[in-house]
């Protein structure tokens, strides 16, 4: 039972005679503690983290410690901060961008280059370097992109990093007798520090003595409620009881001294940021597709291959020839553009998000969005401002709306009656929170204010509808106040009239409605005070329940003026007596506060929605007002019921409910630690739309991992450090840049500069666009292996002269095709991508066998049938004849055959041929080229038709055709050339020799397509859709 | 007449649907035969294309020649590379040379030649006009044109007695006209290396050049009888027991000896290596 947890260690405190104070905090071991293997599981059981403090028994006077023995502790624990978690080493970095799926690849094939080279030499064949360039062409692409990688994460880490505060914090302490200012990272357990509204707290602090200390442990629970902090026990869990102040929490008021029990990484705060550290990585969807690709790739580079060492085995090749064959082939099927290509793609997507205040902070990251099909969203600054803000206000028995956007930009209400200048009044005068001085130029949302932020969200009300409320104050000197108290649950206070000729003294008073109504006799209507019977009495409840069914925090407001005769000027306020009416007052209206969700909120939810992602709210707040704000954005469509509400309209008891009716559901966290993982994920399946209240950070992990149960690619956005454990335990983490903790950016692989949810949709809409783009790049990159390797497998098996040399190839993948696969990055969506379905990541995956058959055996072979009609062709013209090549190889590679006899009978020298077999190449190669061009035209689109996607609406795309084009001529025609990359300038008339096979290419897939659009379902889709 | 008949291609989608629908097997049987279909296809446009070329071709004269020329040069003997190693005293290491050669000179025998070829007046390029498809003539190039080489007198070549011959031709190309009207010779030096190690070369036929009437070639096709001439390197006194670099090249118009990554180009590099 919760009991038992809470068990853990108790906290005494005995008050000495002399007036020293002793505290002592017995840890009581309990049983549950010694099970080490299950370290994750039993971290996420509530609150088992504190069982690990070793607090030892403090002893500490008025006098707050001796310094020499707190340098003494400093030394020993270390400084007071969050420990970073241990950055990985930047090697370490590096060396991951080197590891890959495809990296991996790419490194065996260079290994089986070397071995094959080794082959060769040890064959004594030392002509052909061949597999040698290759093996170094490979390890240069991995190395050069694993650079280009690491630069890229590296800069996005130093965005992240300059968002971190560097002014370090504060402290006043208690050591020797005297108070001292030092830097916060330097106390240490034991030490005896201050705090006042306004402050950090420091340290974890045991609370001896408080005056109407407030804390705000939003940081901590993500609940902005302000608590009261005093030095008596009020429960058994340190989380829970009065008495303790949290590491990094905010106090909002008031003053209290306290001891420091915990320091650094041992606080609460520290432990959760640790939690974080303890759960594991997932691995991005993008990382799986490319492995599941590099399968694909690295199947049937060995089906080939195993297929023609047997071919070549039959035909009669040694063995050991047909083992460099072998390895000649699986190392053809490496695609090593593709690598470049799909980093240089993914560091695309990441600038434009950028661009759009995303930063992603592993660039495989980029895609995680659009895979999403669940985002568990922290309540608190992400779906709402962070801030209190006046929403409601009733008044004349009519309930008015206050404009709650950030900026200040909606409607105002009414503002023409008397009854609202009375409250006005006095919600400016009853009211001790004041904003910090030096901010004029500030607007007023975003001034910094001292005080609760109920009173903060009222200051601010006032100062935006009346002016400025400190000058107003002024005017209207107080005589006496009585803050709010818990026991009152009023505050009031006793004004003096501006009109010096007026005598009269006025009361104001705010607090909780209820209790302010008992105080009253009249209410205001239209300036005119009415006597407050049954009538209004009935208003007053059902505006007050309208307002508290919003989720709001309602206050009542009330004032009178007293009697001069009976309080003259001067005379003598007694608040412990309270020499002075409270009751019988003006009742003037009710305000209501919410913090209310960010404008551009609603919107992104509803288009999360249409995109088909869940969006659950998983929140600290309490589950009324996290239904509100849900169902505000539309977390909670409109017309969706929960168990409850159902019961409620239906008039029956909550269990006679078929719970399958109720579309919505509110979880808190009581409930969900009762519960089952199998039951989450029950309840999870039933309720599309879910809300989980109170719920703590574990609590938060476990509901991730319950999504991801389900098969669900999460994202999870948040702020504070109790998100931080669920941030690093999503498929993709998205913190919030602004108002974010560096704990929660440290577990996050994504951040939102502008703290704005909105930009998530985009995120998912680019995510989704790569997806998309980087099949097509993937596939335009594939096709031409196949026209890389036939020439190959040619030259193998029939014997003519090497149509493809190992040079031209590594040019064709990291020159020439570079350009326009990234280009196709550019592209435009086929259709709305935002209204389709997450992909499911089982069944629609980045490279499929249709992408791959497709690509491999039919474009490719199309590609292949044009290279080797252009090859025939420039052999033919210059004397060698089609079937005098079969079968020629071995003569033609003879290098003391200087006569070698062509078709017609002319003679040709060894380096002529040479020459010749590089023309060969070059010929190849614009072949190769010219089907690209055809092939980057076809893959703009999947489904649509070219037409429709429009020829020059990707400009990039459009450069890069014209760019591959130069480069091939570059290559062709550039003096020089034949000796250093064998290209050898061609004829014109061989650039157009592929053309009816590119035109075939282009027809043959707009056929494709049309089948394809026509015919969804049929085998003809099955089969060639991609 | 209430049934109407569907249109062919609805039957096709039917069957189809239901073919894949039913067995997996003939889902696979319907993508090998739309493989078999495609495959046939793309042969089919590929043998078109190389019909198509090789109408475009004609079999007498290549449509490029840029690539063959301008000539290279070859030497015989020839057995497996361009070092000629021999012991005079081993005949068995220099028979193969010479059976070698007289393989080679077989078609130069004065009666073959007589026989098959006419005689052309020299010094001038032996042109035929007339059609493309007409057999060509060829002009006679005896083989006792190499006197001291021909193996006629010394059926060994001189290897015999350590002064080997070489017989050096040039590379054929159809219509090529070397020299541009002054006939192409030959020369030879030491390619580095110690200039006295070679000390005398004989030329023949003449002072070791080609003459005219060879020229232009027509073609196998129709030059059915053509015989290169021949240009024989005697070495009458060279360096023994010491592998000789020996560099020929041909000079004349239009020659081009001296590419370095070419090293047969209008020039040849060979090793004698001749032990006593």
């Amino acid at each position: 039972s919760p009991q038992d947890q809470y068990e853990m260690y108790s906290v005494e405190m005995e008050k000495q005679g002399n007036g020293d104070m002793d505290v002592k905090i017995k840890k009581k071991k309990t049983n549950k503690a010694a099970k080490k293997k299950e370290k994750l599981e039993s971290m996420k059981k509530e609150m088992d983290g504190c069982l690990h403090l070793t607090w030892d028994t403090l002893s500490i006077c008025i006098q707050g410690m001796n310094s020499t023995v707190a340098g003494e502790i400093l030394l020993r624990d270390g400084p007071n901060e969050l420990k970073p978690p241990k950055g990985t080493p930047e090697y370490v970095k590096f060396a991951r961008q080197l590891a890959g799926g495809l990296q991996c690849l790419m490194w065996v094939a260079a290994a089986i280059c070397l071995i094959a080279f080794g082959i060769q030499c040890g064959q004594g064949d030392l002509t052909s370097a061949d597999n040698l360039y290759l093996a170094i062409a490979l390890i240069a692409v991995v190395v050069v992109t694993g650079c280009f990688g690491y630069y890229q994460e590296f800069k996005s880490t130093n965005i992240i990093a300059s968002f971190k505060n560097l002014v370090p914090q504060q402290a006043t302490v208690i050591r020797d007798g005297d108070k001292f200012q030092i830097n916060a990272n330097q106390l240490v357990v034991g030490d005896l520090v201050e705090i006042k509204g306004g402050d950090r707290v420091p340290a974890d602090i045991r609370i001896i003595t408080a005056q109407g200390c407030k804390v705000d442990n939003s940081s901590l629970t993500g609940e902005s409620e302000p608590q009261t902090r005093a030095p008596e026990c009020t429960h058994e869990s340190p989380l829970e009881t009065r008495n303790i102040a949290f590491f990094s929490t905010m106090c909002l008021e008031g003053t209290a001294t306290g001891i420091i029990v915990n320091t650094g990484d041992r606080t609460i705060i520290g432990r959760i940021a640790s939690l974080a550290s303890g759960v594991e990585n997932e691995k991005t969807p993008i990382a799986i597709e490319i492995e599941h690709f590099v399968d694909i790739i690295a199947g049937l580079a060995i089906f080939f291959g195993g297929t023609f060492f047997i071919v070549a085995m039959v035909i009669g090749y040694p063995f050991l020839k047909a083992m460099v064959f072998f390895m000649a082939i699986v190392v053809a099927y490496v695609p090593e553009g593709l690598l470049a290509t799909v980093t240089v793609c993914l560091s695309l997507t990441a600038k434009r998000l950028a661009r759009k205040n995303c930063v992603v902070k592993n660039l495989e990251a980029v895609e995680t969005l659009g895979s999403t099909s669940v985002i568990c969203s922290d309540k608190t600054g992400t779906l709402t401002q962070n801030r209190m803000t006046v929403s409601h206000l009733w008044f004349d028995n009519q309930i008015h709306t206050a404009d709650t956007t950030e900026d200040q930009s909606g409607q105002s209400f009414d503002q023409s009656s008397e009854t609202w200048r009375a409250l006005c009044k006095i919600v400016s005068l009853c009211n001790r929170a004041f904003f910090k001085s030096g901010q004029d130029n500030v607007p007023v949302p975003k001034r910094i204010v001292i005080g609760d932020a109920s009173e903060t969200a009222l200051l601010k009300f006032s100062e935006i509808t009346l002016g400025n409320v400190m000058e107003y104050r002024e005017r209207y000197k107080k005589a006496c106040e009585i803050p709010f108290n818990s026991t009152n649950k009023f505050q009031l206070s006793i004004h003096e009239l501006e009109d010096p000729r007026d005598p009269r003294y006025l009361l104001v008073m705010k607090g909780a409605p209820e209790r302010i109504l008992e105080r009253c006799a009249t209410i205001m209507i239209k300036g005119q005070e009415l006597p407050l019977d049954e009538q209004w009495k009935e208003a007053f409840q059902t505006a007050y329940m309208d307002l508290g069914g919003l989720g709001e925090r309602v206050l009542g407001f009330c004032h009178l003026y007293l009697d001069p005769g009976q309080f003259p000027r001067g005379f003598a306020f007694d608040t412990e007596d309270m020499n002075f009416p409270t009751s019988g007052l003006c009742f003037a209206g009710l305000i209501s506060m919410i913090d209310p969700p960010r404008a551009t909120v609603p919107d992104a939810v509803m288009k999360c929605r249409t995109a088909g992602i869940r969006v659950i709210m998983v929140t600290g707040d309490h589950p009324i007002t996290a239904k509100a704000i849900a169902a505000s954005v539309g977390i909670i469509s409109e017309g969706s019921e929960t168990v409850e509400d159902i019961a409620a309209r239906m008039r029956i008891p909550v269990e006679q409910v078929n719970k399958r009716e109720a579309r919505a559901c509110v979880v808190n966290g009581g409930q969900l630690k009762d519960m089952e993982t199998e039951e989450l994920v029950e309840i999870l399946k039933m309720h599309p739309e879910m809300v989980f209240a109170r719920t703590s950070p574990q609590q938060k992990l476990i509901i991730v991992e319950s999504c991801q149960k389900l098969g669900a690619i999460v994202a999870v956005t948040g702020d504070g450090v109790n998100d931080s454990p669920a941030l690093k335990k999503a498929d993709i983490g998205v913190a919030m840049g602004i108002a974010g903790s560096d704990a929660a950016k440290n577990a996050a692989d994504m951040i939102l500069l502008d703290d704005n949810f909105a930009s998530i949709v985009t995120g998912v809409e680019q995510g989704r666009l790569i997806f998309d783009n980087l099949k097509k790049s993937i596939a335009y990159t594939l096709t031409k292996n196949i026209p890389e390797l036939t020439p190959y497998l040619i030259y193998i098996t029939v014997s003519v002269p090497l149509p493809l040399g190992c040079i031209t190839i590594l040019f064709i993948e990291l020159c020439t095709d570079i350009f326009p696969s990234v280009s196709l990055a550019y592209e435009k969506a086929e259709s709305d991508i935002m209204h389709l379905k997450p992909r499911n990541p089982r069944r629609d995956r980045l490279v499929n066998e249709a992408l791959a058959v497709y690509s491999y055996f039919q474009i490719g072979a199309i590609q292949s049938f044009a290279g080797f009609t252009d090859y025939f062709t420039a052999m033919a013209q210059e004397g060698w004849f089609p079937l005098l090549c079969v079968g020629l190889r071995a003569q033609w590679e003879n290098d003391h055959l200087q006569d070698l006899q062509d078709s017609y009978g002319q003679e040709w020298t060894f380096g002529q041929r040479l020459y010749q077999e590089y023309t060969c190449y070059t010929v190849f190669f614009i072949s190769i080229e010219m089907c690209q061009i055809s092939d980057v035209l076809i893959r703009k689109t999947r489904r649509l038709s070219v037409f429709q996607q429009g020829f020059f609406r990707n400009k990039i795309l459009v450069i890069a055709i014209v760019f591959q084009l130069c480069l091939g001529c570059f290559l062709c025609y550039c003096p020089g050339m034949p000796n250093i990359f064998n290209f050898m300038p061609i004829r014109f008339q061989w650039w157009l020799v592929p053309l009816p096979y590119g035109i075939l290419i282009f027809v043959y897939d707009e056929i494709r397509k049309l089948g394809v659009r026509r015919h969804p379902g049929s085998w003809w889709d099955k089969e060639l859709y991609y | 007449n209430s049934l109407r008949q569907p249109k062919p291609s609805v039957w096709v989608e039917v069957l189809a649907t239901v073919l894949t629908t039913t067995c997996p097997l003939c889902f696979a049987g319907l993508i090998l035969l739309f493989y078999l279909i495609l495959y046939m296809f793309l042969a089919g446009m590929f043998s078109f294309c190389i019909y198509g070329l090789l109408l475009t071709l004609s079999p007498y004269t290549p449509t490029y020649r840029d690539r063959v020329s301008p000539p290279g040069v070859m030497i015989r003997p020839y057995l497996h590379g361009f070092t000629i190693a021999f012991n005079v005293s081993e005949p068995s290491t220099w028979t193969p040379y010479v059976n070698s050669m007289h393989h080679f000179l077989q078609a130069y025998d004065d009666n073959i030649q007589e026989e098959k070829n006419i005689e052309c007046p020299a010094g001038q390029y032996f042109v035929q006009d007339g059609a493309e498809s007409k057999e060509k003539k060829a002009c006679q190039f005896k083989r006792s044109q190499l006197q001291n080489c021909s193996g006629i007198e010394d059926p060994t070549f001189g290897y015999s007695t350590g002064q080997p011959c070489i017989l050096l031709k040039m590379n054929r190309i159809i219509g090529y006209r070397p020299g541009y009207g002054t006939p192409v010779s030959v020369n030879c030096a030491i390619q580095k290396g110690n200039e006295s190690a070679l000390k005398s070369v004989d030329f023949y036929p003449g002072n070791g050049t080609f003459d005219l009437m060879y020229y232009p070639y027509y073609g196998k096709l129709t030059h059915v009888n053509y015989t290169s001439p021949l240009v024989a390197l005697h070495f009458t006194d060279v360096k023994k027991n010491d592998f000789v670099p020996i560099q020929c090249r041909l000079n004349g118009e239009g020659i081009v000896n001296n590419v370095t990554n070419d090293r047969f180009l209008g020039r040849i590099i060979f090793t004698l290596s001749i032990g006593m």
